[in-house]
C-alpha cells in the first residue's frame, strides 16, 4: 500500500496562543488549547456490543478514552431536536469535542483541551482553571488524497481502510498546530498573486504550451511565492490541494534552496545546471539508475464521482507548477526527464520576470511605512484570502502581528456573520481602544483593525470608507 | 396635611446629611454627560445609596450563590434561625404529605402547609394555558420542535420536573438521555456545558441536585442561555428554599418534585415569555414609572411612615414597573429578586382578590430561608400592587394594618389620586426625545441598578417583532458584556435595523435606529438622549431611596 495517503482536512482550531506562556506581571501560566483526541468512527461497524467500531483513533496524554467521546452517539439528545442536523460540538468544562461527518456513517470526533489558566494557589497544589475558548473547527471535507472511505472499504474492507487512515493522519495530526490557527484557517482560502496583465498572459500562454507539448498533462496549477496564480482544478480541490501545498510540501523542501547553490546542504539534485528546476514529488534525482518514478495519487472530484490523478509538482526558484495526470497512465523515466528539459528552463526564466515586476510593483511609494490599520479579507466566491495582519504564513506558525485578543474578536464576529445570512457590519471598541470594524457584504468579508484611540465611529467610518476604495 | 407633606420633606434633608438639595445637586451632576462620567453622576444615578445590591448587568449568575449571601446576613439572625426552624418543620410536613401519596387535600394537616398549599394554589390558579400547552405537547411534531427555545428542568435521577412546551410525561426517555449525557461527562470529573449544532444550541446548567437545559435557535450566547437558566432555578428555590429542596432529594433521590410544585408551571412559563422580552432581565435592573417627583416623594415617605417591627421591604409596584420601594436600613435587594416578585405577582390574578400571604424565598438574599409577603393590590381597577416583606410569619395583619396606614396616608395628601393619573400613561414614546431615526433605546443607570426605556414603536409591537428587537439587545449585551473579550463599543449595522451598543463606567445603552440611520446621526443621538435623560431623570428614576 504505498499509496500516499494525504488527506488534508481539519485545519482551523484556535487563535494563537502560544502555550504554555507566562502572562506578564503574575505568576499565572497560560496553557494553550491542545488536541487530546481524534477519531474516526463508524457506528454501522459491529452491530453487537462491545465489538470495535472505530477505524482509527489517536490519543494525546491519554486523559479520555475513546469510549468517553464515542458514547456520545449512543445517546444522541440531538437528534431530538433536529433530526436532519447532528450536533458539530460538544463543549464541557474542560474539553471541547467536534463531530464531523464527511460521508454517512463515518463519523470524525476530535477531542481537544481547553485553554486554561494554571495559579500558584497558597495550599500548594495548583489550582486550575479552566478558561472558556471560543475554538474553532471546521474540518474540510476532501477526497483529495485519499477518495471516499467508502471506496476503500469496498476495495480493501476495514483493513485496509484502517490501515490508511493510521498512516495519514498519524502524520497529519503530528503537524498540526492547534494553538496557532486563526481566522485565517477559518477561511481556508487561497491567497492569489497580484499580477500584471502582460505576465499573466505569459504565464497562461506557458500553461498551455505545457498541456500541448506534455499530453498526457490532464490539470495544471501555477504557484509563485506560496501564491495561486493559475489553476485548472475545481476551487475546492484548489483549495484542498493549496492548503496541503503551502503548509506542507513547499516547506519540506524549502530549505536546499536557501543553502545556497554551492553549499554542501544541497543535495546532488537534477544535475543540471542549465535551469533550477527540480521535482518536489516523485523522483529528487533523474541521473539516478535507481531512481523510482512514482508520484502520489491525489483524488478529485468532478461531475459524475470523482478521478484519481497523478500528481507531479516541479520548482524553480519561487514559481511552483503542479501537474495532474490520470492515474491510469504510467509514468516513466522518459516522461520525466522529458518533462525536466521542457519546464525546467521556460519556468526558470518565467520565475525570474515575474521576480522582477513584482520587485517593480512593490517599490511604489506610500506602502512602505506601517500602516495604521490592518486588514484580513476573503471572498466566499472565489476563495480568494489576503491578510496585512499575518507576517508570513510559515508550515507550523502563523506569525500574526496583532494581539490574540484582537483576534480573537475577528473570530467572535466571523462567527456572528455565519449565523445570519444578511449583510450586516459591525463596528466596535475594544477595551484597549482598537477600533474593529467587521464588514460582510454578498459573499465577501472584510475584517479591519485600526489602532486610533481617539477617533470616534464618524471618523473610523470614513477612514475605512477611504482604505477600502484605496485598497 | 400639606404641612405635614412639607415637615417630611425637611425631615427628609436633615436626615440625610450627605445629601444636598436637588437644586444644588444639579449643578455638580454634569449636564452633557461624557463618556468620562463616573458612576453616581451618569443621568438617573441615585444620589444616596442605590436601593439595590449593586450589580453588573453581565453578572454571571451562575456563580455560587453563597458568596453573595454572607455579608448581608446580619438580619435579624435569630430571626432566621427561627425561620429555618419553621421551615424545617414545614418541609417534614410537606415531606410527610408526599409520603401519604396525594391524599395532601385530607383535612387535619397543620396550619403550615395549609398555608404553603394556598400560597401554591393562589398562585396557580391563573388560567393553566398559558401558551397553548396541548397545542405543541406532542414532542414528535415539527411544531413542537421548531420552538425557538425549550427548557427543562430536571431532576439527578432523570426526573422531569419542568417542559416549557409539552407534557413532562411523554418526555421523560428524552429527559433520561439529558441526564444520562450528563452524568456521563461528570464520570470524567468533567461537566458539560453545551452541545452546539448547526443552527442551535443545547445548554445544560448543574444546579444540585437539579439540571437544567435549554435549547436555543436564538442567537443568544451560552453565557446568556445559562443565566436564564439560573433564573428558572432560583424560580424554583423562591418556592421552596434550598434547604428544602436539598433534604428533599436527600430523603428520597427519585422523588418526582413536580408533587411539590404541581400548577407553578406558568410562574416558568411566565419567567421565559418576560426574559424574552424584558429588557430589566437582561440589564439586572428595573424600570420606574415615570411620575413627578413630588408625588413619588409622598408615596416613599408614606411606605416608609407605614413601618413595622418585622418589615424589611415595602415594594410598590405598577404591573412590571417600580413605583417606590423602601427598605430596612442596610438591608438591599437584588435586582433578580425584586424580578422574581415581579414575576410571582405577574402570572397570577389571584392576588387582585384580596390579600394574599405567601412564603416567599428570595434566593439571591438568602437562599435557604423564607420571607412572608402580604400581597394586595391598592385599588381593584389599576395595576397597583403593594408587596410588603416581613421576616414573620405571624405578620399577617400587622402588615394588613401597614396597608392601611399607608392607604390612608396616601390618600389624605391626595397622592393617590395623583398616582392613578400619572398610570394612565405608564410609558413614554420616543418621540419625546426628538430625534426621528431612533426608534427605541434602553438606559441603564449602573449605580442605581434603575433602567428606562420607553414603549415599543408600532414596528416591534408584534411578537415576534418585540422577540426579535430583544433578541438583537441580547445578542449586543452578550457581545459587549463578552467574559473574555468585553467591548466598549458596537455599531451593528443589519438589514432591518441600525443598532448601538455603549458601556460606560456610570451607564449602558443599547439604540435602535431606522435602517437610514447613518453613524454621523448615532453619534449626535447618544449626546441628545443622554441630555435629555438628564432632564427627565427625576420623573424617570428613583433619585433618592429611602429607608425606615
Amino acid at each position: 500500500m504505498k499509496t500516499v495517503f494525504v488527506k488534508y482536512l481539519s485545519i482551523c482550531l484556535c487563535f494563537p496562543f502560544h502555550s504554555p506562556r507566562m502572562a506578564s506581571g503574575s505568576q499565572e501560566k497560560l496553557y494553550g488549547p491542545s488536541l487530546l483526541n481524534f477519531f474516526i468512527y463508524n457506528p454501522k461497524f459491529g452491530p453487537r456490543e462491545g465489538e470495535v467500531r472505530w477505524l482509527f483513533s489517536h490519543m494525546f496524554e491519554g486523559s479520555v478514552s475513546w469510549h468517553n467521546s464515542i458514547a456520545i452517539f449512543l445517546f444522541p439528545p440531538h437528534r431530538t431536536f433536529c433530526p436532519t442536523k447532528p450536533a458539530k460540538s460538544l463543549h464541557t468544562q474542560k474539553n471541547r469535542q467536534f463531530f464531523f461527518e464527511p460521508e454517512e456513517h463515518f463519523w470524525m470526533v476530535m477531542v481537544v483541551k481547553n485553554p486554561m489558566i494554571e495559579r500558584p494557589s497558597k495550599g500548594g497544589k495548583p489550582d486550575l482553571e479552566y478558561q472558556e475558548e471560543e475554538i474553532f473547527f471546521a474540518l474540510l471535507h476532501s477526497q483529495l488524497f485519499n477518495g471516499r472511505f467508502s471506496k476503500a472499504m469496498d476495495e480493501g474492507g476495514v483493513a485496509l481502510l484502517r490501515e490508511r487512515l493510521e498512516k495519514f493522519f498519524y502524520r497529519y495530526l503530528q503537524a498540526l498546530h492547534l494553538g496557532s490557527c486563526d481566522l485565517l484557517d477559518v477561511f481556508g482560502g487561497i491567497s492569489f498573486f497580484p499580477l500584471d496583465k502582460m505576465t499573466y498572459l505569459k504565464i497562461q500562454s506557458f500553461v498551455n504550451q505545457m498541456e500541448q507539448s506534455l499530453n498526457l498533462v490532464k490539470y495544471t496549477a501555477f504557484l509563485y511565492n506560496d501564491q495561486l496564480i493559475w489553476s485548472g482544478l475545481e476551487q475546492d480541490d484548489m483549495r484542498i490541494l493549496y492548503k496541503y501545498l503551502t503548509t506542507s510540501l513547499f516547506p519540506r523542501h524549502s530549505e536546499p534552496e536557501l543553502a545556497g547553490r554551492d553549499s554542501p546542504m544541497r543535495p546532488e539534485m537534477s544535475g543540471n545546471l542549465l535551469h533550477y528546476g527540480r521535482f518536489l514529488t516523485g523522483p529528487t534525482n533523474l541521473k539516478d539508475p535507481e531512481a523510482k518514478f512514482r508520484f502520489p495519487k491525489i483524488y478529485v472530484n468532478t461531475e459524475n464521482g470523482y478521478e484519481e490523478l497523478h500528481l507531479i509538482v516541479y520548482k524553480a526558484m519561487s514559481a511552483a507548477v503542479c501537474f495532474m495526470i490520470n492515474a491510469t497512465a504510467e509514468l516513466t523515466r522518459e516522461f520525466c526527464e522529458q518533462l525536466d528539459n521542457l519546464v525546467g528552463p521556460r519556468l526558470t526564466l518565467l520565475a525570474s520576470d515575474i521576480c522582477e515586476h513584482h520587485n517593480i510593483n512593490r517599490r511604489t511609494p506610500g506602502l512602505e511605512k506601517e500602516p495604521h490599520f490592518k486588514f484580513i479579507y476573503f471572498n466566499h466566491m472565489n476563495l480568494a484570502e489576503k491578510s496585512t495582519i499575518h507576517m508570513r504564513k510559515t508550515a507550523s506558525v502563523s506569525l500574526t502581528s496583532v494581539h490574540p485578543d484582537l483576534m480573537k474578536i475577528l473570530g467572535d464576529i466571523n462567527s456572528d456573520f455565519s449565523r445570519v445570512d444578511d449583510d450586516e457590519e459591525i463596528i466596535v471598541k475594544t477595551m484597549t481602544d482598537y477600533w474593529v470594524v467587521g464588514k460582510k457584504s454578498d459573499q465577501r468579508e472584510l475584517y479591519v483593525i485600526l489602532n486610533q484611540k481617539n477617533a470616534n465611529l464618524i471618523e473610523v467610518n470614513d477612514l475605512c470608507a477611504s482604505q477600502i476604495l484605496a485598497g | 396635611m400639606a404641612a405635614d407633606v412639607h415637615n417630611s420633606k425637611v425631615n427628609w434633608d436633615i436626615q440625610n446629611e450627605s445629601l444636598a438639595p436637588i437644586d444644588k445637586l444639579r449643578i455638580e451632576r454634569s449636564d452633557s454627560p461624557t463618556p468620562g462620567i463616573v458612576e453616581g453622576t451618569e443621568p438617573g444615578a441615585a444620589q444616596e445609596k442605590a436601593m439595590f445590591v449593586h450589580t453588573q448587568s453581565f453578572e454571571d449568575l451562575t456563580a455560587e450563590t453563597r458568596d453573595t449571601v454572607d455579608g448581608d446576613q446580619e438580619v435579624e439572625s435569630c430571626d432566621l434561625t427561627k425561620l429555618s426552624n419553621d421551615l424545617s418543620q414545614l418541609s417534614t410536613h410537606l415531606l410527610g404529605q408526599e409520603e401519604e401519596q396525594g391524599e395532601a387535600e385530607e383535612k387535619g394537616e397543620d396550619q403550615k402547609v395549609e398555608m404553603f398549599d394556598e400560597s401554591l394554589a393562589s398562585v396557580t390558579s391563573q388560567d393553566s394555558s398559558p401558551c397553548g400547552r396541548e397545542d405543541i405537547c406532542d414532542i414528535t411534531s415539527d411544531a413542537w420542535r421548531n420552538q425557538r427555545k425549550h427548557v427543562f428542568v430536571l431532576s439527578e435521577a432523570g426526573k422531569p420536573i419542568y417542559s416549557r412546551y409539552g407534557t413532562e410525561e411523554a418526555l421523560s426517555s428524552t429527559m433520561g438521555v439529558m441526564m444520562a449525557l450528563v452524568s456521563f461527562v461528570e464520570a470524567d470529573k468533567n461537566m458539560i456545558k453545551s452541545i452546539h449544532g448547526d443552527g442551535y444550541k443545547v445548554v445544560f446548567l448543574r444546579k444540585s441536585p437539579l439540571v437544567l437545559v435549554s435549547v436555543a435557535r436564538t442567537r443568544q450566547s451560552e453565557q446568556e442561555l445559562s443565566r436564564e437558566l439560573c433564573y428558572i432555578y432560583y424560580q424554583i428555590v423562591s418556592l421552596l428554599t434550598i434547604t428544602q429542596l436539598n433534604q428533599i432529594f436527600e430523603r428520597k433521590q427519585n422523588y418526582d418534585l413536580r408533587r411539590l410544585l404541581a400548577g407553578s408551571e406558568h410562574l416558568n412559563d411566565n419567567l421565559l415569555k418576560q426574559l424574552d422580552r424584558d429588557p430589566g432581565f437582561l440589564l439586572s435592573a428595573v424600570t420606574c414609572v415615570p411620575l413627578a417627583v413630588s408625588t413619588r416623594d409622598i408615596i416613599t415617605s408614606s411606605l416608609q411612615a407605614a413601618k413595622a417591627k418585622n418589615l424589611v421591604f415595602s415594594i410598590l409596584l405598577a404591573g412590571n414597573q417600580l413605583v417606590s420601594l423602601v427598605r430596612k436600613k442596610d438591608q438591599y435587594l437584588h435586582p433578580m429578586d425584586l424580578h422574581l416578585l415581579l414575576n410571582l405577582v405577574g402570572s397570577s390574578s389571584s392576588f387582585r382578590e384580596g390579600e394574599g400571604w405567601t412564603p416567599i424565598c428570595l434566593p439571591k438574599f438568602n437562599p435557604s430561608g423564607f420571607f412572608h409577603a402580604h400581597i394586595s393590590y391598592l385599588d381593584s381597577s389599576s395595576d397597583l400592587c403593594l408587596i410588603l416583606i416581613s421576616t414573620s410569619r405571624e405578620d399577617f395583619f400587622c402588615l394588613s394594618d401597614c396597608k392601611h396606614r399607608f392607604l390612608e396616608r396616601l390618600w389624605r395628601r391626595n397622592a393617590f389620586q395623583n398616582l392613578l393619573e400619572a398610570l394612565q400613561t405608564p410609558t413614554y414614546p420616543v418621540d419625546l426625545v426628538g430625534i426621528p431615526e431612533l426608534r427605541h433605546f434602553v438606559y441603564k443607570s449602573k449605580s442605581s441598578g434603575l433602567y428606562t426605556s420607553p414603549e415599543l414603536p408600532p414596528t416591534y409591537l408584534v411578537d415576534e417583532e418585540q422577540e426579535r428587537l430583544m433578541g438583537l439587545y441580547q445578542y449586543l449585551h452578550g457581545r459587549i458584556h463578552n467574559s473574555r473579550n468585553p467591548l466598549r463599543y458596537i455599531y451593528h449595522c443589519g438589514q432591518r435595523e441600525n443598532l448601538l451598543a455603549w458601556v460606560t463606567s456610570g451607564f449602558e445603552m443599547y439604540l435602535c435606529f431606522s435602517p437610514l440611520g447613518t453613524k454621523v446621526l448615532a453619534m449626535n443621538t447618544v449626546t441628545k438622549l443622554l441630555k435629555w435623560i438628564r432632564k427627565e431623570e427625576d420623573r424617570l428614576f428613583i433619585l433618592s431611596p429611602q429607608t425606615y
